[in-house]
């Protein structure tokens, strides 16, 4: 089902380090070619000092001219080709990373297809969002390794046999001592990031502490409170500050000492070598040389020593990243590779005893919400369940094609970032009348003329930039444009308000005609739609029927789905005011169109007539937009 | 939350304010600053004589000084470096105590700030924009303030030290090595134009990837559902192909900058080298002269790529701090000073009123409503009506574009935000649950009640789960702590309302997560600890508007209907086919 549209190769994910090497051996040519440059880079960064030296003893100190022109001409060669070797190195490195990163990305969004519903079962979504905000960067700079890393070994045996030839003392105090330093350093270095770890913690609980004031700003305008929270705001701010001194006491001696200790070190090899230089042992030019090698052989030495150390972060993050790709799909049954029926067949949950019948239109009552999409879970197989479908195992079913034929629709369902459009039309290429009548079923109009653009305007990821009740209607539309054999929706009117609520039931049913649907609901306006109504009592089926039978023989429903006004707590007259107002809507039920023109239109010819209805009934247009357009937060429709 | 709305948005400081703002903060602390650059100067002095001395060095060894000379020479490069070294480590804590102390004024007085922002303003440019100044912005300020800052300031005076070194080395030798360095100038002018733009799209790039991955991750059982693998992953690859462009835009801005910033640092060294060459032949320099100018100028690179690696630093930031100071001008824009007037009563009085948001098309359109003091009115109407904009209106949040909108005589949205709490309280559906405990996000309200009274407030609401908190009032609600559904925030928000006890409450949907047995429950409880106070309900449950003296129908920004919950029923109008569709019927 899953093209392979992005990552052509399969990684290696028998370990960390195989993962690293497989990322290596993607793209040969080029971390040969960063291993080439980083090494002639490295090396190159050592001769300038040779050079350098030569012209002051050779040109300068005997006052030859064509000698000095000669190696003042050979420094300038020596920086044009350094610096078009440190460019070409860095371009090649920066391609590597990029090519590391990206395809870390590439594979674990293609496997997070792979594994479906099964991903959130075994992984939380921080952890994998944590891939793609920081390891796959790691792993990326851990690679840095192949190229300078490399290069700088090169270079630390260069600059060793060019001492070697000036003096085998100062050559072995130089040799030993710059690791020595780097060894001594890099753990102070470490230090220095653990205590900004610290500090930046509590600068990200002072950051939080912002947010929160910044989103109840409302609230504390309109409720008090303020001076409480600018206090608590300072004293952590001054808590912060106190702990940022506490911070900058450490790292200002890690900083100084990092500078200082080599500049030290440096000084001593001068000293050393100078006092050769004045017994006659080497030349004034070897002195500069020295004190020019050694300085530039920190660089080879520091890069060599946090290339190790990007590889054991770079190790830690792949880590992450094999353990979420050896995952496995969930097979619930064994092979799971059966057929499913051929034609429309009834899907049957004997866990609850629920029935979906083909082409018809089912509801499911229960007190608690969860039961019932419990329910529908396991009539789409999202969980293991005795669930048949055509009198066939559901989970012996190939799972693609049960995905192609029954759809599970609810109200946590994912809204993914992309234009109106793209959002509605899923996972079909957008034909503008079905996305139009998708959008007319699941009343969800105002939501394309309240966005400025209509259906070319973007949605935030999860609908951010949307209502709850318009997110719900969005959903709805999805989900009947999917057109699914069987279509399984969770509260799908949970969040509107009543006159949408009576037109959605009807659009919804003679959008879905001829296709099996099962909602769950507690909404009379809904229910009195469906062919057959299920109330479950604690998750099985304690009775069947219509809405009405259902209304007339069963108190516990009654009690559940009734709006009636009255309820156990009255004890004076209201009851009686509600049971009359209760049985004059009864008694109106056959003229109800007539009456208000809502919910006249029953049935699946009526879809027209309801939408007619409703556009009289939300009073035109022109209100839906100013306010939808202007506020941005609708607060008419109640948040999920 | 909503999109950035050019209307509404929060205004940025000038770059003459961002000047002053910033001469202010040093001023604030102007000793400490001073004792920075000193240390750092004296730091950046100490670092200079050890290659002037490997110069005399050089010069005593060829004129054939002996070990001694050469020991007291060494000793002097040592002592200098142990100098440099405790300098700069004093000159980095003062400056690092320095950049904590603004950083914390910085933040201190942008919360301030965004405390005392009028609830207007907060509508119109949302509170998005504000957190990112609160979080993002001001983080950015203290990196600067921190590391970059003081970075670039030790190597300025670095390199200042350089220069003036070889300067006063010999100052022909001197003006070659400027000379050698103006491409570096050029080229990072060219690039600076360039690169904040391209470093920012870099990084939007970055998040729109990571947030894509994050999004089918967290989605995978919605795209397992609807089958939108080929989608998600068409997405992914968008993202990293964005990602890709973006990285090797900024990439050849760098190709372009690195080669000639590189190629820079040599033209000097070699133009004194042939300079110093004719000058020692004329015996104008000594050899160590010479020497000594090349080496310091070699050591310019450093200081120099500091402050080229930080520039582009210092110029995001400097956006950062323009627009963490550009809430000082929305305070100002909303302190519109209005005539604080004492109503004279709670009556609530709406007078052909029009509003309009940000020069749409009208929402109300000509409305006209009293409410009497402990009146309990319900508004009902379908989606888009005009019931929350009147909610805000008679709440003081907007002001009518036409007609008033008053209680006891007095506009409400002119009544200072303290006077117009003890009046009017508007709870919508748009909730917040601070961090803290559950008494920290009662107390809000009431800073001085009691346990029992909260206690008592939270039963008034039907918030009966509190009982079964692991610890009671101190149970922390914050992120890791325990998380309260929809309808116990709701709870959370009435349970406030009744502890700040206003004379007018509006309920904008304010119920409406709680399910239906509970919200009745509830707003029963709620009228009875608020009687006598006036309570207006906006709701699309008709239990609300079956429970309430009167209701108003609004529909298309007109009121259409007013009355009694049976009057309107048996006129038989649009409230009437609602309350039968409601049930329905």
């Amino acid at each position: 089902m899953t093209e392979r549209i992005m990552a052509p190769e399969t990684p290696d994910c028998r370990s960390a380090g195989r993962y690293l090497w497989w990322l290596v051996t993607s793209q040969r040519g080029r971390i040969a070619l960063g291993a080439i440059l980083g090494s002639a880079w490295m090396v190159g960064l050592t001769l300038p000092p040779y050079v350098l030296s030569r012209a002051i003893d050779d040109g300068l100190t005997p006052g030859r001219w064509d000698a000095l022109a000669g190696w003042v001409g050979a420094v300038v060669a020596l920086g044009v080709l350094n610096a078009w070797l440190a460019i070409m190195r860095h371009r090649t490195m920066t391609r590597v990373r990029m090519d590391a990163a990206f395809r870390t990305v590439q594979v674990v969004a293609l496997h997070a297809t792979r594994l479906g519903a099964t991903l959130s079962r075994k992984v939380t979504a921080g952890e994998v969002v944590t891939i793609g905000s920081g390891d796959a960067g790691v792993i990326a700079q851990a690679l840095t390794i192949t190229g300078p890393g490399v290069g700088s070994v090169l270079a630390y045996v260069i600059v060793a046999a060019l001492l070697l030839a000036v003096s085998p003392l100062l050559a072995a105090v130089v040799l030993l001592g710059v690791p020595l330093l780097a060894v001594l350093l890099g753990p102070l270095m470490g230090r220095l990031s653990g205590a900004e770890t610290a500090y930046r913690a509590r600068q990200g609980e002072l950051a939080a502490r912002f947010g929160d004031i910044a989103a109840g700003l409302r609230v504390l305008n309109g409720i008090g409170g303020k001076e409480v929270y600018a206090d608590r705001y300072r004293r952590g701010s001054r808590e912060l500050q106190e702990q940022g001194y506490r911070v900058g006491a450490v790292t200002s001696w890690i900083q100084a000492l990092g500078v200082g200790l080599p500049t030290l070190f440096l000084g001593a090899v001068t000293w050393l070598a100078a006092r050769m230089a004045a017994q006659g042992d080497i030349t004034a030019g070897e002195l500069v040389a020295v004190y020019g090698y050694a300085a530039v052989l920190v660089l080879p030495v520091t890069f060599f020593i946090e290339g190790s150390y990007g590889l054991s972060r770079g190790l830690v993050a792949a880590r992450r990243v094999v353990r979420l790709l050896t995952l496995e799909p969930d097979v619930t049954g064994g092979d799971a590779r059966l057929d499913p029926p051929a034609s429309p067949s009834v899907l049957r949950d004997p866990g609850s005893g629920v029935e979906i019948a083909p082409g018809e239109l089912t509801a499911l009552v229960s007190a608690r919400p969860g039961e019932s999409a419990a329910v529908l879970d396991r009539l789409g197989g999202f969980t293991g369940s005795d669930v048949t479908w055509g009198g066939l195992r559901l989970g012996d079913i190939d799972r693609a094609r049960v995905r192609e034929r029954i759809l599970v629709a609810e109200n946590e369902a994912d809204l993914f970032a992309g234009s109106l459009r793209d959002v509605i039309a899923g996972s079909v290429d957008p034909d503008e009348e079905a996305v139009e009548r998708a959008v007319h079923a699941a009343m969800a109009e105002d939501v394309v003329r309240g966005l400025p653009d209509g259906l070319d305007s973007p949605v935030d990821a999860q609908g951010r930039n949307l209502s709850g009740g318009q997110r719900q209607r969005v959903r709805l539309a999805r989900a009947l444009l999917a057109d699914p054999e069987i279509l399984l929706a969770a509260e799908p009117t949970s969040a509107v308000d009543a006159h949408t609520e009576a037109t959605i039931a009807t659009r919804l049913r003679a959008a879905r005609a001829g296709r099996a649907t099962a909602v769950t609901t507690t909404s009379p306006l809904v229910l009195d739609q469906a062919d057959t109504v299920y109330y479950l009592v604690d998750g099985s089926v304690a009775a069947t029927g219509s809405h009405r039978d259902l209304l007339r023989d069963h108190p516990g429903y009654r009690l559940l789905v009734s709006r009636d006004t009255h309820d156990p707590e009255d004890s004076d007259g209201t009851g009686g005011d509600g049971g009359a107002g209760g049985a004059g809507g009864a008694g109106g039920a056959d003229d109800v169109g007539g009456a208000g023109g809502f919910g006249g239109a029953r049935g699946v010819g009526g879809a027209d007539g309801g939408a007619g209805a409703g556009a009289d009934g939300t009073g035109g247009t022109e209100g839906v937009d100013g306010e939808a357009g202007a506020t941005g937060a609708r607060p008419e429709e109640v948040v999920r | 939350m909503s999109g950035p709305s050019a209307a509404g948005s929060l205004p940025v400081a000038e770059p003459s304010q961002v000047r002053r703002a910033a001469l202010r903060l040093i001023r604030l602390d102007a000793r400490a600053f001073a004792a920075v650059i000193a240390l750092n100067a004296l730091a950046a002095g100490a670092g200079l004589v050890g290659p002037w001395l490997l110069g005399r060095i050089v010069d005593a060894v060829k004129a054939g000084a002996g070990v001694g000379a050469v020991d007291r020479l060494a000793l002097v490069i040592l002592a200098c470096a142990l100098a440099q070294l405790l300098l700069s480590r004093y000159a980095s804590y003062l400056g690092h105590r320095f950049g904590e102390r603004t950083l914390a004024r910085v933040r201190e007085q942008f919360t301030e700030r965004a405390l005392a922002l009028p609830a207007s303003v907060i509508e119109r440019a949302g509170t998005g924009d504000l957190t990112t100044r609160g979080t993002t912005d001001v983080a950015a300020v203290g990196a600067t303030l921190r590391d970059a800052g003081p970075e670039v300031l030790i190597a300025a005076v670095q390199a200042a030290f350089i220069l003036g070194a070889v300067f006063t080395l010999d100052p022909l030798l001197g003006a070659c090595g400027v000379l050698g360095l103006l491409g570096i100038w050029f080229a990072a002018r060219w690039y600076l134009r360039r690169a904040v733009t391209a470093y920012l799209e870099e990084g939007a790039a970055n998040s729109a990837l990571a947030e894509q991955l994050a999004a089918t991750t967290t989605g995978a059982r919605t795209i397992e559902a609807l089958g939108l693998e080929r989608r998600r992953l068409e997405a992914c690859r968008r993202a990293v192909e964005e990602c890709r462009r973006t990285r090797t835009r900024t990439l050849f801005l760098r190709s372009l900058l690195f080669p000639i910033v590189d190629v820079s640092y040599v033209i000097p060294v070699a133009g004194v080298l042939l300079i110093g060459g004719v000058m020692t032949q004329g015996g104008a320099v000594t050899l160590g002269t010479v020497v000594a100018s090349a080496l310091y100028l070699r050591q310019l690179s450093h200081p120099l790529d500091t402050v080229l690696f930080h520039l582009e630093n210092l110029q995001s930031s400097g956006a950062s701090f323009a627009r963490v100071e550009g809430l000082a001008l929305a305070s100002r824009q909303g302190a519109a000073g209005a005539a604080p007037s004492v109503p004279a009563s709670d009556r609530l009085e709406v007078a052909g009123a029009h509003y309009a948001y940000d020069g749409g098309p009208d929402v109300l359109r000509g409305v006209d409503l009293t409410v009497q003091p402990g009146e309990r009115l319900a508004i009902v109407g379908p989606s888009g009506a005009g019931k929350t904009t009147l909610g805000r209106l008679l709440a003081g949040v907007d002001r009518p574009r036409a007609g008033t909108v008053t209680v006891g005589g007095v506009p409400v949205a002119g009544l200072d935000p303290d006077r117009l709490r003890e009046r009017v309280i508007l709870v919508t559906q748009e909730h917040h649950v601070f961090l803290g405990t559950v008494r920290d996000n009662l107390r809000i309200a009431a800073p001085s009640a009691t346990d029992a009274d909260l206690r008592a407030a939270l039963t008034a609401v039907g918030a009966d789960w509190i009982g079964d908190l692991p610890d009671g009032l101190d149970t922390d609600l914050g992120p890791g702590g325990h998380r309260l559904d929809g309808a116990q925030t709701q709870q959370v928000a009435l349970a406030r309302v009744v502890l700040a006890d206003p004379h007018t409450l509006i309920l904008d949907e304010a119920t409406a997560l709680l399910d239906p047995g509970t919200a009745r429950h509830t707003e029963r409880a709620l009228a009875a600890v608020l009687a006598g106070r006036t309570v207006i309900a906006i709701a699309h449950r008709l239990q609300t508007a079956h429970d309430a003296d009167r209701v108003a129908v609004m529909q298309d920004g007109r009121l259409t209907e007013l009355g009694t919950h049976h009057d309107l029923v048996a006129e038989g109008g649009t409230y009437a086919a609602l309350w039968h569709s409601w049930h329905g019927d």
